[in-house]
């Protein structure tokens, strides 16, 4: 039995001063007066000012052909560029899902005319994506979408239906939208299953915002009422839809966004114990070291066979579940560390950190997928399923 | 993994499998001994010009893996790390084996030709010909005849580890620039042996599930029992990663951050797996017949030596919190500075 693969990485010449460069950038573009707590979970702050420049300096769109507007850089010097922007809590939410997905999916199976349209436009940050899969009866069980498309006599198509938790919509210009083209077949679920490509001033469109358990509104409801749409606005390959959506999720799963989203507390520990804290805060600082240590080697190494071209469906799902419990251990243990002398009605920007973060923390285990979803494919890698 | 690497690997791993399959031996397995120096592997870690394989940490890990999964009693990881010492320490090797002795009280006398003290815990100290020690700045070899008195002693899974006593024995010593350079060594070859005994306490529980029955069907169809074993998976996936790139930082020079990381994340998996591993083997894994504690015993022994968490978490901690906001360059700086060269 193969168990699994983590080879180690070695990141290509040049990385330090790409590093370097990418640190300067921010110490010059960071907005100001910006927020301490924002830097969590950063990866979901709008800013499009933000997006526009990283697109204007090439850094979104990286290692894509220059032909759609891309740079044509290698993937590891992106997934650098990740980590630095996630490390340094940058406001990067609004280009983020197009950069990471939607572009990508684009790029792989869309039209020559849906390249050229919208691939260069995600590349300078003009164009903000969304994701169109979760519906309010089809979460964790994706295959049973109900948003129904139909063929017009004239080629054109009819969707109907509900998306629901998608982030970022209200924002967005465009949405890949999962839909059933034929009915379900109860023996292969997974048939008869499309993907479009939506703009959203499509008429018959409908956003609705949804605010979250700490009053944010980030994600939302997206009705379709017979929107009519080209026979161009079909994704990829009629009846394709799950092997392109599981695709999609692969890239969406397999960055350092999912074990870095709570490091903004982590840093603000550091600065609030100082260089020489008790014997129980410095051992507890010593054990979420070796883990973020591990992580950032185990996601290097998934970015590293990414690179080569391989599909580390398995290795993706184990850095996202432990990287998901890593990320919802740390409040609460920081709470627990801090709590002498530190209350949560205080205004300061450690305590905002941590009141947002074990607030939020708990979706981190959802979106993306389940850890019960993730779970399950893991065994299935180790041959029970 | 590079293929002279990968053959190296596989070799290791049948030679042990076969000495498990043949014969489980408690204690010393003097034959296997016999077999690993034909393959040159207790000298490893020496550069050729000394007789060593000069092979680095890359090739150590990949043999220690092999060694910790099928569970073998020798002191291959001992002797490779008291080789590699040796050399750097210019002093010439006896046959072996060779056992190491990092938990040291006593002191060189007489300029460094005689040693008065106890070497605890020595790894197979009744079967070592010679133990190589570290003292403030020096490292010094002994020989085991010289003993005085010899307490046997055993950790849970019966690996020897003895005491013993030198009364103004005589002693070779040579300078250790880095006293620390033992136990980080030690530390790394505990975290490739815990990923190997991680893997196949994860294989056995996988292959258990796989055919006992309960409720007309295989335990590993039920959710709950995928659900505890890919998480045991996912455990194992980290402790092996971590493994590897200590290794990696190890054949590259100063890998003291990372191998105190390593054996950390090591000891942290250990206590899930092996109490996931025993719950999907239920009673059977209980009895002292069934193969499950040989990964098991060695796992919650490990787990302390070559430094237990509270001991790394100090190290790492202490290091992390002066440094404090160059907490993010530290980290990418280890990994960057292999593209510089």
């Amino acid at each position: 039995m193969q168990t699994f693969h983590f080879d180690p990485v070695d990141l290509p010449p040049g990385i330090p001063a790409f590093r370097a460069e990418i640190r300067a950038f921010l110490a010059r573009e960071m907005p100001r007066d910006y927020p301490a707590e924002q830097k969590a979970n950063c990866w979901t702050v709008y800013d499009a000012d933000f997006s526009r420049r990283l697109g204007e300096r090439g850094w979104i769109g990286m290692h894509w052909s220059k032909t759609y507007g891309g740079h044509e850089r290698s993937a590891l010097e992106r997934y650098v560029l990740m980590e630095e922007l996630l490390a340094a809590g940058a406001p990067v939410g609004a280009h983020w899902i197009g950069d990471r997905q939607t572009a990508p999916a684009i790029l792989r199976y869309g039209s020559e005319s849906q390249k050229q349209r919208h691939v260069p436009r995600i590349a300078r940050g003009e164009a903000f994506c969304c994701i169109g899969m979760s519906e309010p009866n089809a979460g964790s069980d994706l295959a049973s979408v109900r948003t129904r498309a139909e063929r017009l006599p004239d080629g054109r198509w009819k969707i109907n239906g509900q998306k629901i938790w998608t982030t970022l919509a209200h924002r967005s210009h465009l949405i890949i939208v999962l839909a059933r083209t034929s009915p379900a077949d109860e023996k292969n679920r997974h048939a008869g299953l499309s993907q479009f490509l939506l703009e959203f001033d499509t008429p018959g469109l409908r956003v609705q915002p949804i605010v979250d358990l700490v009053g944010a509104k980030h994600f939302n409801e997206i009705f379709f009422e017979d929107c009519i749409v080209d026979a161009e606005c079909l994704l990829g390959t009629e009846g394709q839809g799950w092997k392109q959506v599981t695709a999609e999720l692969s890239l969406e799963r397999s960055g350092p966004e999912r074990y870095l989203s709570s490091i903004a507390l982590f840093f603000e520990l550091l600065r609030v114990v100082g260089p020489s804290p008790s014997e129980s805060v410095r051992q507890a600082i010593g054990r979420v070291t070796a883990e973020i240590w591990t992580l950032r080697q185990m996601s290097l190494s998934v970015a590293g066979q990414l690179a080569r071209g391989e599909d580390p469906y398995v290795e993706a799902a184990i850095v996202k579940d432990l990287g998901n419990v890593f990320e919802q251990a740390l409040p609460p243990l920081v709470q627990a560390l801090a709590d002498d002398g530190i209350h949560l009605e205080q205004d300061s920007d450690f305590v905002r950190t941590l009141a947002l973060l074990l607030q939020t923390s708990p979706s981190f285990s959802l979106r993306g997928g389940t850890r019960e979803i993730l779970r399950g494919i893991i065994a299935r890698g180790l041959g029970l399923r | 993994m590079s293929e002279q690497r990968q053959i190296l690997a596989d070799t290791a791993d049948r030679l042990f499998a076969d000495a498990v399959t043949s014969r489980r031996i408690e204690g010393f397995d003097a034959k296997l001994w016999q077999q690993t120096i034909e393959m040159g592997l207790p000298l490893l870690l020496a550069p050729e010009a000394d007789g060593g394989a000069g092979g680095d940490w890359d090739d150590a890990g990949a043999v220690l893996h092999a060694l910790g999964h099928h569970g073998v009693p020798i002191p291959l990881a001992e002797n490779m790390i008291a080789a590699q010492l040796a050399a750097d320490a210019g002093l010439e090797l006896p046959s072996g084996p060779v056992s190491l002795a990092t938990r040291v009280e006593g002191a060189l006398q007489q300029a460094g030709t005689r040693f008065d003290g106890k070497l605890l815990g020595v790894p197979w100290g009744r079967h070592a010909d010679a133990i190589l020690a570290v003292v403030p700045g020096h490292t010094v070899l002994l020989r085991r005849t010289d003993a005085t008195s010899l307490r046997h002693a055993h950790n849970l899974a019966d690996e020897p580890r003895d005491d013993l006593i030198f009364d103004n024995a005589p002693a070779v010593c040579g300078p250790a620039s880095d006293g620390t350079q033992a136990s980080h060594l030690l530390a790394l070859a505990r975290c490739a042996q815990i990923s190997g005994a991680l893997e196949a306490a994860l294989h056995k529980s996988v292959e258990y599930a796989q055919t006992r029955k309960q409720f007309g069907r295989a335990i590993g169809q039920f959710q709950a029992v995928q659900q505890q074993l890919a998480q045991f998976g996912a455990e194992v996936a980290a402790a092996m990663c971590a493994t590897r790139a200590a290794c990696r930082a190890a054949t590259r020079g100063d890998a003291s951050f990372q191998i105190a990381a390593a054996k950390l994340r090591c000891n942290l998996a250990i206590g899930f797996a092996t109490s996931t591993a025993h719950q999907v083997h239920a009673a059977i894994g209980f009895t002292r017949e069934f193969d499950l504690r040989q990964s098991t015993q060695r796992l919650w022994s490990w787990r302390t030596e070559g430094g237990n968490d509270r001991a790394w978490a100090d190290v790492l901690g202490a290091r992390v919190c002066a440094r404090g906001d160059q907490f993010w360059a530290d980290l990418t700086a280890r990994d960057d500075a292999v593209s510089l060269t």
